[in-house]
């Protein structure tokens, strides 16, 4: 099968091509000089950590961005993409991660929506037509479906071959797909990846994101890797190592001095869990927090990591498990158990989940505790709540003109130190930050970096869930490293490295062994 | 470059025609238990039931000409029910179908009564300005982005204002048109069938559904709608100009409005330009029960139809069983909540 | 989904039961379709009409849209009152054109119609029970000669000019002066159709163009308390003599800033149609007009049993 896929790829010239594309949004370099050649009936993989550029560079090939600099072919010649129906023309066709179907029309309807086959006087619809066409492509993906069924009521595998559809309908010779099997079983991403090989013998290039080694093996013939914005390298899949791809993934010239991190192996255990489970989100979670510890939390996105911290805070329910606190049995049901509890949570998305943007700096530092501000048990002592933000302004070194300053105004940074100060106010022991120093520049970052270490110097027990690997390996003491609802690891400070990181991020239980099996099989000597 | 094959030119399975755009996969068992189709189901026995258990109650019920007169008194609200009915179904809403029927009812005064114009000038007033006044909602609602809840709300004062002012708050009466009240009160059908005096009010009614039904589920506008309400971004990158179709569904509706327009009118003689704010809920409380969704995509014209024969049979029987007035009120309000909430229900288990 | 039919059927078996619902054939039927329902005015009707039920033993119900403009509304209400077959009816018409296919159909079925309030602009009814609205603005014509001391500038704030009412009150009040009391002059008869914002306004400009206006006169509840709040707001001294009651009319009244008021009987109003039904059909010959009578009342009389009998809150 190998031969037969190289004769293909070596028969033309490129379906398409992108050279030296950059594109720049305000304050961030997105994409450096990145390139990607794609054959025709080839299936290459986009791999790269989140935030590496390869959405960006998917969405400028599909023409929802518009690059800054570089050039695109389209079988040999110079293109210009300055919208979708653009790509569409050129037969560029892009499967979201979010599907893009209306749920109350059938699988043709949606297939065929704004190009609708007309009847009569041609305001009149031709659904014979319509369903008659839908079938025919339906036919050549060798895909039961009866194209009158409601798109609403299949499940999201069919949903997605419904897309597919919906692409190859423009005659696109090049299909892009964004994760494609996150919501699939076993059995659906069979069914995809036959299509997949169909449309590579009719000579479709399918560009293939995914953060899916074992998928990879499977389907992909050509890998290139990204990283922070920059075209790393392309490589065949078969002669490649899992570890090389990691490598090239990970390998970054860190930060040069590490800070020392002192041990906290001996310090009681604070918090502990045993049997996290919530359907796949959360499978058999356990694991221990000490106090003074930073526990970093490093997986990619969707790995559970934050549907853990939630659980945990009580803010979604678990199906099994159970927490201890200070060696006692905790019961947790809301967020405000939690809170008696000691625990706060600093959630991913500030605006939505931790501040009352529209609130000023001082209501939101005394969110959580009002109840300590109040005269008479009913109105609040403005003098208590002035004097208690000005306190932690002045501690946290909040850059803010004013306590009384509309919180929304303030850089991420300094909104980030808000919500520090709300459950610092609150007296938790146990703190989960989630993605920390997102959106947040440099400056900010290390102010931040050493706050953290200072609670933890205090004795606070803190979980730090980050996907930026470089500030995981600086702050943790231990990390622990998540992958589709498990851990699947655990490291020392000491033994930490991108790469181990990475490794464990990417297993996925059913096929460690088929991975392990492939490289033994790949590399030749070893 | 290797040429690859067109997927369209390959046939292989030939469809039977399908009549219906909501049919479900398949065979006629599957149609039959879809919950579209049960949900209409539903809703007919529910009329069903309504109708048997006045009958019962109270002999005066079923006679001929009550059941005349209740046909007469849904004419209006079922129109009405029927132009929301479109809106509706492209989640959004429309709360000035009430004022515009009478701003409609109002011009069509001007052109026959003040300008002394014959009857068709009329009839053409009462339609183009309902479709002007939908225009404006539309235009308010798709290009400045007003919400269609605000947006409608403002349109029902103005109109209501308007209604007032141009008729200098007095009726305006239609004597010099003699054959205006013939739209509503004579009967084409009683003069065929001397046994079925229906007025043409109620012709006119299962007109407008028929045509409203086709266009909703045979036509290009009629997809859009749909597709509008169930997913708009959606529509939008699969370049269809949402902004066009928004403003024309509000367009059509409000024309149907100045159907409304036209048959209260010459119900009453007259246009009564203190009438109308109000009867926007009446309207929405009919597609409601009808089981047509608030949060779009789906919604069929059937259904409203009978969702509006279910609240005036409803009225009606209560009236004929002398049960006080206050009481009926409160039992319309506890079915309405209850084909929400239904329709609540519904959604969830999808 | 089973849940929701029986609910329908469940609800209304309880209010079937609940109300007298299912007819008895031998009682006599007597259904008043009113102009209105929600106003203490119409309870008041229905209230009479309720004693007279009870005293003269036949069966009322009263029913009426819930604003004035809601002519269809009150066609379903009759076509359906006279779809039960009753014995006879009483009606007080929006539109009297919209009404007369359905009054003809009750003529034809030998229902006799006793109209009421405004009454029906048609030959049809046997009667009408009804105020005398021209008389009764008239006495307030007297009355407010009498405050003034039979000279000065007068206004009239008038609900509107198209009901029969509007027009008799307003007309009633007018003429009187004009032919009892020559020294009054009415420089401005303005509409305020019953709304008491909007007659405040109008009295406000009133007061504004006449700084030596002595007396207003408001033509019904609406009108009057926007006459008060006008002259109140103007912080002017005038003679306020108001229509109907009202709580706010009768604390007005009782504590100075309205002269008076003229009163109908809308107890009576409703007990006399039935009155008048019940004798229609025995077969009795009936007068074109019953008049249900009205009374003047002051701080000096408001508190009598009479009179209070007849005003509402």
């Amino acid at each position: 099968m190998q031969s037969e896929q190289t004769e293909t790829a070596n028969e033309s010239g490129y379906l398409i091509s992108l050279r030296n594309v950059t594109k720049r949004f305000p304050g961030v370099l997105a994409l450096d000089n990145c390139q990607l050649d794609l054959l025709p009936g080839e299936v290459h993989a986009l791999m790269g950590e989140n935030g590496a550029g390869k959405s960006t560079l998917m969405k400028i090939l599909s023409g929802v961005y518009q690059k800054d600099e570089g050039s695109i072919f389209v079988d040999g010649k110079e293109v210009d993409i300055d919208g979708p129906r653009a790509a569409q023309e050129l037969g560029i066709g892009i499967i979201h991660q979010e599907l893009n179907l209306m749920n109350h029309l059938s699988a043709a309807q949606n297939i065929f929506i704004g190009r609708e086959p007309r009847g009569r006087f041609g305001m009149f619809l031709d659904e014979e037509a319509l369903n008659r066409q839908a079938a025919a492509i339906f036919a050549r993906m060798r895909l039961k479906l009866d194209p009158r069924t409601q798109v609403g009521e299949l499940t999201v595998a069919k949903q997605q071959m419904v897309e597919i559809a919906k692409a190859l309908s423009f005659d696109s010779r090049v299909l892009i797909m964004d994760e494609p099997t996150a919501a699939l079983n076993n059995a659906e991403i069979d069914e995809l990846f036959r299509i997949i090989r169909d449309l590579q013998t009719q000579g479709v290039g399918i560009v293939y994101i995914s953060h899916k080694m074992d998928e990879l093996r499977r389907i992909s013939n050509r890998v290139t890797v990204m990283r922070d914005g920059k075209y790393i390298a392309t490589v065949p899949t078969e002669e490649t190592p899992i570890d090389t791809i990691i490598g090239m993934m990970v390998g970054r010239q860190l930060d040069s001095a590490r800070p020392v991190i002192a041990n906290a192996g001996d310090n009681k255990i604070v918090l502990e869990v045993k049997g996290l489970t919530r359907g796949h989100a959360i499978r058999d979670v356990s694991f221990q927090l000490r106090k003074g510890e930073i526990l970093g939390f490093a997986g990619l996105m969707g790995a559970g990591r934050t549907e853990v911290a939630r659980a945990i805070f009580g803010a979604d329910p678990l199906e099994a498990g159970e927490i201890f606190i200070h060696g006692g049995k905790a019961v947790i049901k809301s967020p405000s158990d939690a809170v008696a509890h000691g625990i706060g949570y600093l959630s991913e998305d500030r605006k939505h989940f931790g501040l009352a943007t529209g609130l000023d700096v001082k209501a939101n530092v005394v969110m959580s505790s009002m109840n300590r501000f109040l005269k008479k048990g009913l109105f609040l002592d403005q003098a208590a709540i002035r004097s208690t933000a000005q306190g932690y302004v002045r501690q946290l070194a909040i850059k803010t003109p004013s306590i009384d300053q509309p919180a929304r105004l303030l850089s991420g940074g300094n909104q980030q130190k808000i919500v520090i100060a709300k459950w610092l106010l609150r007296d938790c022991d146990i703190l989960f930050f989630d993605e920390p120093t997102r959106g947040i520049d440099i400056g900010a970052k290390s102010e931040i970096y050493k706050l953290l270490n200072t609670l933890a110097e205090q004795g606070k027990a803190i979980v730090m869930i980050s996907s930026e690997l470089p500030e995981v390996l600086r702050m943790s003491h231990r990390v622990l490293v998540m992958c589709e609802g498990r851990i699947t690891g655990e490291l020392s400070a000491a033994e930490a490295s991108q790469e181990k990181i990475m490794q464990l991020a990417t297993q996925r239980p059913s096929t460690v062994a088929a991975v392990a099996a492939a490289d033994t099989a790949a590399t030749p000597t070893h | 470059m290797a040429t690859t094959p067109n997927p369209l030119s390959q046939t292989t399975l030939t469809m039977t025609s399908t009549t219906d755009s909501e049919a479900g996969a398949g065979s006629l068992r599957a149609r039959l238990f879809h919950p579209s189709t049960r949900q209409k189901l539903l809703a007919f026995a529910s009329l069903l039931a309504l109708v048997v258990f006045f009958s019962v109650a109270n002999d005066n019920f079923l006679q001929i000409d009550n059941l005349v007169s209740i046909l007469q008194s849904t004419a209006v609200n079922g129109v009405l029910a029927i132009a929301c009915t479109f809106v509706i179904i492209t989640a959004g809403i429309d709360l000035s179908v009430g004022t515009m029927m009478t701003f409609c009812s109002v011009m069509a005064g001007v052109f026959l009564t003040y300008w002394g114009l014959p009857i068709y000038f009329g009839i053409f007033a009462a339609i183009f300005f309902g479709a002007l006044c939908g225009w404006t909602s539309g235009m308010l609602i798709a290009k400045l982005k007003v919400p269609p809840f605000i947006a409608t709300l403002g349109m029902m004062m103005l109109l209501k204002g308007l209604s007032l002012v141009i008729s200098g708050t007095k009726p305006i009466y239609f004597n010099d048109t003699p054959s205006f009240p013939q739209i509503s009160q004579e009967s084409l059908i009683g003069d065929l069938i001397p046994a079925l005096p229906i007025p043409n009010a109620v012709l006119i009614l299962f007109l407008v559904a028929i045509a409203a039904g086709v266009i909703l589920n045979k036509t290009v506008f009629g997809r859009y709608t749909f597709a509008l309400g169930s997913n708009e971004e959606a529509l939008r990158l699969s370049g269809v100009k949402v902004d066009f179709w928004k403003v024309t569904v509000y367009t059509v509706s409000g024309a149907i409005c100045g159907i409304a327009g036209l048959l209260i009118a010459s119900r009453l003689n007259s246009a009564q330009p203190a009438l109308g704010q109000g009867y926007e809920l009446d309207a929405i409380a009919a597609v409601v029960i009808g089981g047509t969704s608030l949060s779009g995509g789906t919604g069929t014209i059937l259904g409203t139809i009978i969702g509006a024969f279910i609240m005036s049979v409803l009225i009606n029987g209560l009236r004929i069983m002398s049960v006080a007035q206050e009481w009926q009120t409160v039992v319309t309000g506890v079915i309405i909540i209850l084909a929400v909430y239904m329709d609540i229900l519904r959604r969830r288990r999808q | 989904m089973i849940k929701r039919r029986a609910l329908n059927i469940a609800l209304g078996l309880s209010f079937a039961f609940g109300a007298s619902g299912i007819a008895q054939a031998q009682e006599i039927y007597i259904p008043l379709v009113s102009k209105g329902f929600q106003h203490q005015f119409w309870q008041a009707v229905k209230a009479g009409a309720n004693q007279a039920a009870t005293d003269y033993k036949v069966k009322v119900t009263f029913e009426g849209p819930e604003t004035e403009a809601m002519v269809d509304k009150q066609i379903d209400m009759l076509s359906a009152a006279l779809a039960k077959k009753p014995q006879a009816i009483g009606f007080a018409a929006l539109d009297s054109k919209a009404a007369l296919p359905l009054l003809k159909k009750a003529q034809a079925a030998k229902i006799p119609v006793i109209a009421f309030d405004s009454g029906v602009d048609s030959d049809i009814p046997v009667t009408t029970t009804t105020t005398d609205n021209k008389a009764a603005a008239a006495l307030a014509a007297d009355k407010m000669a009498e405050l003034i001391g039979k000279e000065g500038e007068v206004a009239v704030v008038a609900h509107d000019q198209t009901s029969r009412t509007g027009i008799d009150r307003r007309d009633g009040f007018v003429d009187r002066m004009k032919s009892a009391y020559p020294k009054i002059k009415i420089v401005s008869i303005q509409y305020g159709a019953g709304d008491q914002l909007k007659s405040t306004e109008v009295t406000k400009s009133i007061l504004q163009a006449y700084p030596k206006l002595k007396g207003a006169f408001g033509t019904n509840e609406g009108s009057a308390i926007g006459v008060l709040n006008g002259a109140r707001e103007m912080k002017r001294k005038v003679v306020i003599i108001g229509f109907d009651s009202g709580k706010q009319q009768k604390d007005a009244i009782r504590d100075g800033q309205m002269a008076g008021a003229i009163t109908q009987n809308p107890v009576g109003i409703g007990y006399k149609t039935v009155e008048a039904a019940v004798k229609a059909l025995k077969g009795e010959k009936l007068p074109k007009i019953i008049d249900t009578g009205f009374y003047w009342y002051d701080k000096s009389n408001i508190a009598d049993p009479k009179i209070a009998a007849v005003l509402y809150d």
